[in-house]
């Protein structure tokens, strides 16, 4: 594998929104819900527009009129009616529909893909009253060992590969929330939900939690880290190394992680 | 000059054309219609409180499928004895409340309080025989903070026993009126209705808390 | 077919009876459902206004945050100095969800437009069963009371959100009775539901004046009705939630409590969520269907032409009623549920926007070619049809999946539901209170006031939930105390400020409103005469503003349906352009009285 060049390893800041508009999509498959989004918003304010003139020239044209037009509805009315909906539900939500189940099938909810990844890194995550704790295997391959590597706060991944997130809770619903990648799943006590994600740009981004959660829900804020493969490798071996020193088999607290769960 | 419309906006004929008949010749006629109304009611009522039920059966039928196991294997067991006597309990005492409504209609009131206590009667041995389910399997370690097991099985058992009681209450205050000669109908069929669903629910929750 | 007879006996079946004499019993515990209408109607107002003080709190927070709120802290927050805490803010939204939508757009939509106008607008003397009916205003004070007494306990109100998702609803996530007493309080209002519901649904069934046929019901009594078929059915299932969320509170029980505090095995916090929204989906529809038929009746009244394709409009009614429960899981596209079952929902979601599409453009289709009367109740019902499109296409990029993963628990989805039920719901009671006030109240609000009320709360409503929407779409979540905290929020702090300010001019014009109620109730406004919108049905047509206790002095015998405007041939006969329900037409030469309809 080459080096991969000039990239920052990681960015001081995570860019600064400009405030409006989607966040800045550095993951492989967001353009897919972008391009969703994009379109049914000309759709819908097409439609809307056409309407609302409709709306407006019938109001005003037909302000005060001597005697309105005697109509329940003409069959040809009724066909308009119709005919309208028909064509706007064929159009508009038969391509969401299949787009949809298109886009979940082949990238968002395709997880027998990405486990059949050789490239995909794996990570558990406990979403807790009010942080992040995220778990990677270590060397041995297996969680919920000795030397498995224990972040809070902080998941770094590297650019370009997949990434597969198994996530539960120990106390309350909270949900992972990657704005950047445009990714959520519920953390749900006594469940093991999963996600998926593969990054394109290096650098630092939110992760967010996006199910209220009690006082602290605001505060819920932990940080990824998408570094070149390189960065990523160098980190994960100063990682394990120290999560072997720092191992404590009395710590009950830190023994949340489950063997990857297959299902 | 448009027509006005008048003290109360109808036209100046006021009533329907044709001849309106004395009333005197309905007076009969609309308590059956007041009568049908109260049923009508009752249904809706029925219907609604059953959607109740129907969710806790759902709720219950969710955490059920998540288990491993069912029952968990270090929780007592439920017995299947007594609440299946409890079953012919309820359904005798349906029984006895058809027969009392088939009485009053025949106008024997003696004999509609008398079935009509007889089905209060079964109702109560219900409960007694519930509560010894209760009892027992309360010494024997089944708690509601044990898990979903217990907490659907005395949660289901609980709503359901309230509700027995509520009609044992209404069947005994009916029966009393039936033996002073002065009940009514409307108001037995109305309460039948509502024994029989209680008794329908316990079936459903016979079938899938104690047997399944 | 109806007949002469038929009207008599309708009589025997509701005999006159006297008017009660005594304070209590007119005012207070009255069986008669006009008094209870507007019981229910100031009993939601009031809350309406609390619920609004909420809201206005909320929107000081994110545009002005940890800042010292202006005249409410030095009252309400002096433990913290005037500030609102994290603790404290959780309460406030979850009680603005809760008291908007449960204690104030609820009453007055259904318990006030329900209440007084099923019996008038189907020839009643008053609904099926008087007695619950006034039981059930009772039991909904009782709810809002116990609302008022969670926010005196110890810990404070409930704060897991108007939804009250478990585990944080329980004592995992919220000891204290607050939470306990806000989940008595639901399951209490349900109860208030359900018994208006079973008078609403028997009243329209048995108690239809001779003539007045299915098809010839307004649109808001079929609205009407069939809310009230879903508040029936679906309003158990929040009380199955909220009994279940009690036994887990204080039984021991482990319904939905799971993680590290389950003892063995544990429960599914997600069957809450299954069961909530079973209840949830209908709910909304429910907050939404009175207005779809106020607005259908008051749009056909004020083009002075018949609703376009009633029959569409009705089925439209019927479908979306039949079709809510099946939705609901597009509330849970991201609990992990399976990809089959939330496709299946997604197509639903997809397929239940079909009649809403039906609906508005039957609307569309009454006011083209009409002889247009912008007055009041009409701009409010023009602005509903507005803000009604807006939030309805809004639900599209929701009910998607993908869209879905991205827009979850954002404020898109609070501009979304802020515009449908915020808005249009809202609207709707609005256009409903201008128009049938002088029929409950025997006088006309002023319209100048109300056309003033009309223009700022419309462009202030689109502005202020056009605000969230835009929020939400730059990824901004729910129910955050400090948005900022987040560095890809920090570009909307100054779009919240604007739009908090615009909330606070929203929310301060609504006193025009207020201010047009006090005075003409309170002063020498003008008595309004039996119709003065010069419309078509019963209430309008049959009795007097406002009617006497028992409604008609005879029932009256419906000849034609509710929106004969407009017809050359009435304005031939009578001079003027519409025909009341049950008016009887003087004869054309050579034909008998003109019907149908």
């Amino acid at each position: 594998m080459s080096p991969t060049p000039l990239f920052a390893v990681a960015l001081a800041e995570p860019p600064r929104a400009p405030g409006y508009g989607l966040p800045a999509d550095v993951s492989a498959d967001g353009h897919l819900i972008d391009s969703l989004l994009h379109f049914t918003l000309a759709a819908t304010a097409i439609v809307f527009a056409v309407v609302l003139a409709a709306l407006l020239w019938a109001v005003i044209r037909h302000r005060g009129n001597r005697l309105a037009s005697y109509t329940h509805g003409t069959r040809g009315s009724r066909s308009i009616v119709v005919g309208s909906v028909v064509a706007i539900a064929i159009v508009v939500d038969g391509y969401l529909f299949s787009s949809t189940v298109l886009d979940l099938r082949r990238h968002f909810w395709n997880f027998d893909g990405v486990e059949a990844n050789p490239r995909t890194v794996r990570v558990e995550v406990n979403a807790h009253q009010w942080s992040w704790t995220a778990r990677y295997a270590g060397p041995d391959g297996r969680f919920a060992t000795p030397d498995d590597i224990v972040t809070i706060d902080d998941i770094r991944v590297p650019v370009g590969a997949p990434v597969l997130v198994q996530l539960t809770s120990i106390d309350v619903i909270h949900s992972f929330y990657l704005p950047n990648f445009r990714v959520k799943q519920d953390a749900v006590p006594g469940n093991v939900g999963r996600l998926t994600f593969e990054a394109r740009v290096p650098g630092q981004y939110e992760l967010a939690c996006a199910q209220h959660c009690g006082p602290n829900h605001y505060k819920m804020r932990g940080v990824l880290t998408v570094l070149t493969p390189e960065g990523y490798r160098q980190w994960w071996e100063e990682a394990a190394a120290d999560a072997a020193r720092a191992y404590d088999p009395d710590d009950r607290e830190a023994g949340w992680g489950w063997e990857w769960r297959r299902f | 000059m448009p027509i006005a419309l008048g003290d109360h906006g109808v036209g100046p004929a006021q009533s329907p054309p044709g001849v309106l008949r004395s009333l005197a010749d309905y007076r009969g006629r609309d308590r059956e219609r007041q009568e049908i109304t109260a049923r009508v009611g009752m249904l809706v009522f029925l219907g609604s409180w059953i959607m109740l039920f129907a969710a806790l059966f759902f709720v219950y039928g969710s955490v059920r499928s998540r288990a491993p196991a069912w029952p968990p294997p270090d929780q007592p067991r439920l017995p299947v004895l007594l609440p299946g006597v409890n079953t012919g309990a309820m359904a005798a005492s349906s029984a006895a409340l058809a027969v009392a409504q088939r009485a009053l209609q025949a106008g024997r009131h003696r004999a509609c309080g008398a079935w009509l206590a007889l089905a209060a009667f079964l109702g109560a041995t219900f409960l007694s025989l519930q509560l010894a389910v209760w009892s027992g399997l309360w010494r024997a370690g089944l708690r509601p903070s044990g898990g979903t097991y217990p907490s659907a099985f005395y949660g289901l058992t609980a709503l359901h026993a309230l509700h027995v009681v509520v009609g044992l209450v209404a069947l005994g205050m009916l029966a009393a009126r039936a033996r002073a000669g002065r009940a009514e109908q409307l108001g037995v069929d109305l309460w039948a209705w509502y024994w029989h669903a209680v008794g329908a629910v316990w079936l459903v929750l016979y079938t899938t808390v104690y047997l399944v | 077919m109806a007949t002469s007879a038929d009207v008599a006996l309708a009589e025997a079946a509701q005999p006159i009876h006297p008017e009660p004499t005594s304070f209590w019993r007119r005012y207070v515990f009255s069986i008669d459902h006009k008094v209870i209408a507007k019981q229910f109607l100031w009993a939601g107002c009031a809350f309406l206004v609390f619920g609004g003080v909420l809201a206005m709190l909320i929107r000081w927070q994110w545009g002005f945050p940890g800042q010292k709120v202006p005249l409410l802290g030095d009252v309400f927050l002096r433990g913290t100095g005037g500030v609102i805490a994290p603790g404290t803010y959780q309460q406030i939204f979850t009680m603005h969800g809760l008291i908007m939508v449960f204690f104030a757009v609820t009453p007055v939509l259904v318990g006030t437009f329900g209440n007084f106008l099923i019996p008038l607008m189907i020839g009643a003397r008053d609904m099926a069963f008087p007695r619950l009916n006034m039981y059930s205003f009772w039991t909904f004070l009782a709810s809002q009371l116990l609302v008022v007494a969670s926010f005196f306990t110890d810990l404070g109100t409930g704060g897991a959100g108007w939804t009250n998702y478990a585990p944080l609803s329980t004592q995992v996530g919220m000891p204290g009775m607050g939470q306990t007493l806000v989940i008595v309080a639901l399951f209490v209002t349900g109860a208030s539901s359900t018994m208006g519901a079973i008078n609403y649904i028997t009243t329209v069934i048995r108690l239809r004046a001779p003539g007045m046929t299915w098809s010839r019901l307004p649109l808001t009594i079929w609205a009407l009705w069939l809310t009230a078929i879903l508040n029936a059915l679906f309003v158990p299932v929040l009380g199955a939630a909220a009994l279940t969320l009690l036994l887990d509170r204080h039984f021991g029980t482990q319904f939905f409590i799971a993680g590290a505090s389950a003892v063995r095995g544990g429960g599914d916090p997600i069957a809450y969520q299954h069961l909530f929204w079973i209840f949830g989906h209908p709910e909304v529809y429910i907050m939404v269907l009175p207005a779809w038929g106020i607005v259908g009746d008051v749009l056909s009244f004020f083009a002075r032409k018949p609703h376009h394709w009633y029959r569409g409009t009705v089925g439209a009614m019927l479908a979306v009623t039949l079709l809510s429960a099946l939705v609901y899981g597009h509330h849970m596209f991201v609990t992990g549920m399976s990809p089959l079952l939330g496709q299946g929902f997604m197509l639903f979601t997809l397929v239940i926007s079909v009649p809403s599409m039906v609906v508005v453009l039957n609307w569309l289709l009454t006011v083209w070619r009409g002889s247009i009367r912008l007055t009041t109740p009409m701009l409010f019902a023009l602005g509903t049809m507005f803000v009604f499109g807006v939030g309805g296409l809004t639900g599209l990029e929701l009910g998607d999946i993908s869209m879905d993963l991205y827009l979850h628990d954002t404020l898109f989805v609070v501009g979304h539901f802020h515009f449908t039920m915020a808005a249009a719901s809202f609207t709707g009671a609005v256009t409903g209170i201008y128009f049938w006030f002088p029929k409950m109240f025997g006088r006309q609000l002023d319209e100048r006031l109300g056309k003033a009320h009309f223009a700022v709360t419309v462009v202030g409503m689109t502005l202020v939930f056009g605000g969230q929407l835009l929020a939400g779409y730059a990824g901004q979540q729910r129910r955050l105390f400090d948005p900022y905290q987040y560095t890809f929020i920090q570009g909307l702090h100054g779009l919240n400020r604007n739009v908090s300010i615009l909330a606070f001019v929203l929310f301060a014009g609504q006193l025009i409103f207020v201010w047009n109620v006090a005075k003409t109730l309170l002063g020498r406004a003008r008595v309004a005469g039996a119709n003065p919108w010069e419309v078509t049905t019963l209430e309008w047509t049959a009795t007097s503003s406002p009617p006497p206790f028992h409604n008609f002095d005879r029932i009256p015998f419906v000849l034609r349906g509710p929106h004969e405007l407009g017809d050359a041939e009435v304005k031939g006969l009578t001079g003027r352009d519409f025909a009341g329900q049950a008016e009887v037409l003087p004869a054309k030469s050579g034909t008998a009285a003109a019907g149908g309809g």
